[in-house]
């Protein structure tokens, strides 16, 4: 390890983390600026020192987690030709006029379907289907929107927490460790599903009044446009991606037999199928792949490398273990809060790609870890959740900022955090005490 | 008879906005233009996978909002026209403006939470529109 190779690759990391962050660049503009900086360091200032050789492009091309890449790439192609058939929103329609306008059992549907949409879709994705109508429902009922879209998006980043293909953390600690799609679920959903009951209850408790107020009766005029609104694109296009998608979710589940198949094979093999059954525009189809999150991730593995080859990582990771000693589960404790408290305040992708490397030294290093590996587990929960503190933690809550203001709801930074925060800690608490109590 | 254009969203704070439109058409016979604006730029924040038709969700939405104040205007006995825009709130506006012929713009002042605009860029907003349209604008 050499100390100007650490500072400069430790340094290009933190601006590239500070940019995400704070918004002061796109987050792809900024990790493909650091992946760049890396990589000039290491030809031109390595043409002139060869201890500023920071990392080869061959090696950066290593370094990158394709798994990931092809399984976002996958669920991209298979999540767009999902949302042309509009099935989530006719769900949510559904459950709207079930509910017959008693606004508690609306939002506790909503908040539901997108929980459980985040799981097998993704998180952002869930969001932009469903958080739309629900500012509409709620507006038509007479109910201030943010009482519900809070604690969707609260939901979408607990309910991705329940799948490897929910939430980016998720994908990225799953991918990297080669767990299977089953086993992660076995591990991760029971904690998800109990997190998301303490939700819905706290939620009951802050904003109960609120439903009771909410009693407008909803016209004809407008319910028939929200019926409008939520009708089934296309049905032909709908029976096969529903079959497509068993079939991928089967390949989930059974992947792990054939030769530990990447979960992002299974994915891209979906997506193939799909497309070439369904026949979409293709060229349409190649435009809706959303480039900008691939290359945002392959960006960032790079900056992250180029951390990890120059020792920076290790140090950082020698440190945490002074802490916490050779207590595996003092180490995921401290994982998980650190991983909360930081997710909360910068951006929880970025981190988790930054934390691996140390949950990595640490299951090699402390008794136990590699058997357990609640190290990943900590990391995983304390991303996901940690999420939910401020709407700076994850894209959902910024995509859903974005929505609320479209309909014309400024939701501020003080007002996610007093809705955040608690649902944060208290489900950092029950993570806590699931690791505890499960490894 | 002058027109009335009155850019609106949804929330208590744009009905407050939408009723003042809609008591100066009554209070003068005028037509009203109810307008919302599509503004995809909050995507630019994420490099998060947007893979969803997002500006035809939000093009839903904004016809439900418009369908509200409608109804609220035809309750009071005021017939209005909606339109939807796409692009940047402002220069939407000014051309909402210019395209509709309208002599009178109207406007919602900040309220807590709900309003796309700060209190201090209204005004110079409002100056702009006159600049620009010479229609006058009444921040409500």
């Amino acid at each position: 390890m050499d100390g100007i190779a650490v500072l400069i690759s430790a340094g290009i990391f933190i601006l590239v983390f500070l940019a995400i962050s704070f918004h002061l660049l796109h987050e792809t503009a900024a990790t493909l600026l650091g992946a760049v900086a890396v990589l000039l360091v290491t030809y031109i200032g390595g043409h002139y020192n060869p201890d500023l050789r920071l990392l080869t492009f061959d090696d950066a091309m290593m370094v990158v987690d394709w798994n990931v890449i092809f399984l976002i790439m996958g669920m991209m192609i298979f999540m767009s030709i999902l949302d042309e058939t509009n099935v989530f929103k006719w769900l949510a329609f559904r459950l709207y006029s079930v509910a017959k306008g008693n606004a508690w059992i609306i939002a506790l549907s909503l908040i539901l379907l997108t929980g459980i949409t985040s799981a097998f879709l993704n998180d952002v994705t869930a969001i932009l289907m469903l958080v739309p109508l629900s500012i509409q429902m709620a507006s038509a009922i007479g109910l201030n929107p943010m009482v519900i879209v809070i604690p969707e998006v609260l939901a979408s980043n607990i309910g991705g927490a329940a799948t490897l293909i929910g939430d980016p953390p998720s994908t990225i600690v799953g991918s990297h460790i080669g767990i299977s799609f089953s086993d992660y679920l076995v591990n991760m959903a029971p904690v998800a599903i109990i997190c998301m009951i303490a939700l819905l209850v706290v939620h009951w408790f802050q904003y109960r009044k609120d439903y009771g107020d909410a009693t407008r009766k909803v016209s004809k005029t407008l319910t028939d446009q929200l019926a409008s609104d939520a009708k089934i694109g296309d049905y032909v296009s709908l029976r096969k991606a529903l079959v497509v998608a068993l079939f991928t979710f089967v390949g989930f589940f059974v992947a792990d037999i054939f030769d530990q198949m990447p979960v992002g094979v299974v994915a891209l093999s979906g997506a193939a199928f799909l497309t070439v059954w369904v026949k979409p525009d293709m060229h349409r189809m190649i435009r809706e792949v959303n480039w900008t999150t691939l290359l945002f991730f392959i960006g960032l593995f790079i900056v992250v490398g180029g951390m990890e080859a120059t020792g920076a990582i290790e140090w950082l990771a020698s440190q945490v273990i002074l802490l916490a000693g050779d207590s595996l589960h003092r180490a995921a404790v401290l994982i998980t809060w650190v991983a909360g408290i930081a997710s909360g305040i910068v951006a929880n992708i970025p981190f988790t790609i930054a934390a691996l490397p140390v949950a990595d030294y640490l299951t090699a290093n402390i008794p136990g870890g590699t058997e357990s590996r609640i190290i990943y587990w900590a990391l995983i929960l304390g991303a996901d959740f940690g999420g939910n503190a401020t709407y700076l933690g994850s894209a959902p809550n910024i995509v859903a900022v974005g929505l609320l203001a479209q309909a014309g709801f400024r939701l501020s930074f003080s007002r996610f955090v007093r809705d955040g925060v608690p649902v944060t800690v208290l489900t950092l608490i029950i993570a806590t005490i699931y690791l505890l109590i499960r490894y | 008879m002058s027109l009335i254009l009155c850019a609106t969203r949804g929330g208590e704070a744009s009905y407050r906005t939408q009723q003042a439109a809609i008591a100066l058409a009554k209070e003068h016979g005028d037509e009203i233009v109810f307008l919302y604006i599509i503004d995809l730029s909050f995507l630019n924040k994420t490099a998060a996978p947007i893979v969803v038709n997002i500006e035809n969700e939000l093009d839903q939405m904004g016809r439900f909002f418009l369908l509200m104040a409608k109804e609220r205007a035809s309750e009071q006995g005021v017939e209005v026209r909606t339109i939807t825009r796409n692009g940047i709130v402002q220069e939407e506006i000014i051309n909402a403006v210019i395209e509709e012929g309208a002599t009178l713009v109207v406007l919602g002042r900040p309220a807590g939470e709900q309003s796309a605009f700060q209190t201090s860029s209204l005004q110079a907003f409002a100056d702009e529109i006159k600049r620009v349209t010479e229609a006058e604008t009444i921040l409500v």
